[in-house]
């Protein structure tokens, strides 16, 4: 069964942003709004010694989604591909789902399509359409895989195999974006 | 994360109307209360709907409100339910209270008291998310229903030394006691949550709220006003029923205490006991008003400090 998810290469990216910018113009993403967003963690260590690295967030796609189960109308829903999305339709605005959000990834929208909540889609339709999310087309550093993760043979799996692999802190919800991290220290939590 | 106002306002409000209802369910049980039941039941009616009014500007979409039903599984939609359950009890007790069905009453006295019992457990409960680690714990549901009942028996003995039975007083008084110390228990032990809950932070630290950013709301609105504004008006009305004991005066209030203490009371009783009846429910109404301002700033922290695991883009 196809269990879509993102596998991103710390090591490979360089913090250029170009994935929360195509992400806003793919997605059409409302002023002060962001589906994406990266971080630098970092520096850290004592010079000469210091180290940085740059941390891509948006939706973990959870395996076990939280803002799934709170969502009280069922607009916050989860793919069986694995891809957690928004019905706009449905969604009353509530916010139970960003507060339930471990990571702070959701946004109440009063920009584009006001009081509803947005998040990152992993570029659903792009994916239905057999292509890859716009953060991983636009990469330039080819830190961005998408794949199959119930697949051994996809690239996401053997990114996930040939790294230190990491997640975001998991409070139950069972993240399903990986980080590959060598060279550096991990400090998220796990 | 930002206070939720609406959500906050519903919360204070809900729980001041449980506690009425618990308070009148009690009163149903031992019967007592006949003469305040009408309005006091009236008034939990009228909290619960405007607070429901205030919770649903929350909403982006009102407009979609019937999609709430859409998963009957989750925390809102059960919320919903007991809040429906409980007003339609409450309503039914408020049309029976006007009549005289004294069987019907009980039975709805005692239904709507089970669902002021329930509602702020499970208000409270749909904040417990592990994302929010101040938020969970059961400390918040009991914090809910605690100083729910705090707010709803002071007011409700509040309304009887005002409008009430003499016979009904002293027992009233003793649940606004209860009521009290279930307030400053539960506003206790949610402290001590924030202080233990995993994942610790600054952000969301016992020392955040001792000496950081929150030490002013936290030591002047749920310290100082929550919990000792109606520890104050226990203390004075344990004073006042020695003086009775000693004057047999009748006098049953702090200030008449403080003037008993020179002899006015004991030398006039009948301007004294007059003059007291007004002066006790001045001061339960005085202990409603910091149990309210502690339950709001209590609420504003518990905002403040529900920071998530990892904030990572907003």
């Amino acid at each position: 069964m196809t269990r879509h998810t993102m596998a991103i290469d710390l090591d490979s990216c360089i913090g250029c942003h170009s994935c929360a910018v195509v992400c806003k113009q793919e997605n059409n993403v409302g002023l002060g709004t962001f589906y994406s967003k990266v971080l630098t963690i970092g520096p850290s260590g004592t010079y000469p010694d210091l180290e940085m690295y740059y941390l891509p967030v948006a939706c973990q796609h959870c395996e076990n989604p939280q803002c799934v189960s709170v969502c009280p109308t069922g607009a916050s829903y989860k793919r069986d591909d694995g891809i957690v999305l928004v019905d706009h339709s449905k969604c009353v605005g509530c916010q139970y789902c960003v507060m339930a959000c471990p990571y702070g990834v959701r946004t109440y929208d009063q920009a584009k399509d006001k009081g509803v909540i947005e998040k990152c889609t992993l570029c659903a339709h792009l994916v239905d359409d057999g292509k890859d999310p716009a953060c991983v087309r636009h990469c330039p550093g080819q830190a961005r895989i998408f794949g199959d993760a119930d697949d051994p043979t996809s690239k996401v799996s053997e990114l996930i195999a040939s790294k230190k692999a990491h997640k975001l802190t998991d409070v139950g919800n069972k993240p399903s974006v990986t980080f590959g991290l060598d060279k550096c220290e991990w400090k998220g939590g796990e | 994360m930002a206070v939720q106002w609406p959500l906050l306002i519903f919360s204070v409000l809900l729980g001041a109307s449980s506690g009425v209802m618990i308070f009148l369910g009690i009163g149903e049980i031992k019967g007592s209360f006949k003469k305040v039941r009408f309005p006091l039941s009236l008034i939990a009616l009228i909290l619960l709907a405007v607070g429901g009014c205030a919770s649903a500007m929350h909403l982006g979409h009102i407009d979609r409100a019937l999609y709430i039903l859409g998963n009957v599984g989750s925390a809102f939609s059960r919320e919903l339910f007991a809040v429906g359950f409980t007003g339609l009890m409450t309503l039914v007790y408020v049309i029976l209270a006007r009549k005289d069905y004294p069987a019907a009453s009980k039975v709805f006295g005692i239904l709507a008291a089970i669902g002021g019992l329930l509602l702020p457990l499970i208000a409270g409960a749909s904040y417990m998310m592990p994302a929010r680690p101040a938020w969970d714990s059961f400390a918040l549901p009991l914090m809910y229903l605690g100083t729910g009942i705090g707010m709803g028996f002071v007011l409700s003995a509040a309304y009887v030394y005002t409008k009430g039975d003499e016979a009904d007083k002293p027992f009233s008084m003793k649940l606004a006691t209860i009521g009290i110390i279930c307030s400053i228990a539960v506003t206790l032990i949610y402290v001590i949550w924030i202080a233990i809950a995993p994942f610790p932070d600054p952000t969301r630290s016992f020392m955040r709220l001792a000496g950081g950013d929150l030490a002013a709301a936290f030591w002047l609105g749920v310290v100082l006003v929550g919990m000792g504004g109606p520890i104050a008006v226990l203390v004075m009305a344990k004073r006042v029923s020695l003086v009775d004991e000693d004057g047999k005066s009748g006098a049953d209030d702090v200030v008449v205490a403080s003037t008993d203490a020179s002899g006015t009371a004991t030398a006039e009783p009948a301007v004294g006991a007059a003059a007291s009846k007004i002066s006790t429910a001045n001061a339960l109404w005085g202990a409603l008003a910091c149990l309210v301002v502690g339950s709001v700033i209590l609420r504003v922290i518990m905002y403040v400090v529900a920071t998530s695991v990892e904030q990572l883009i907003y």
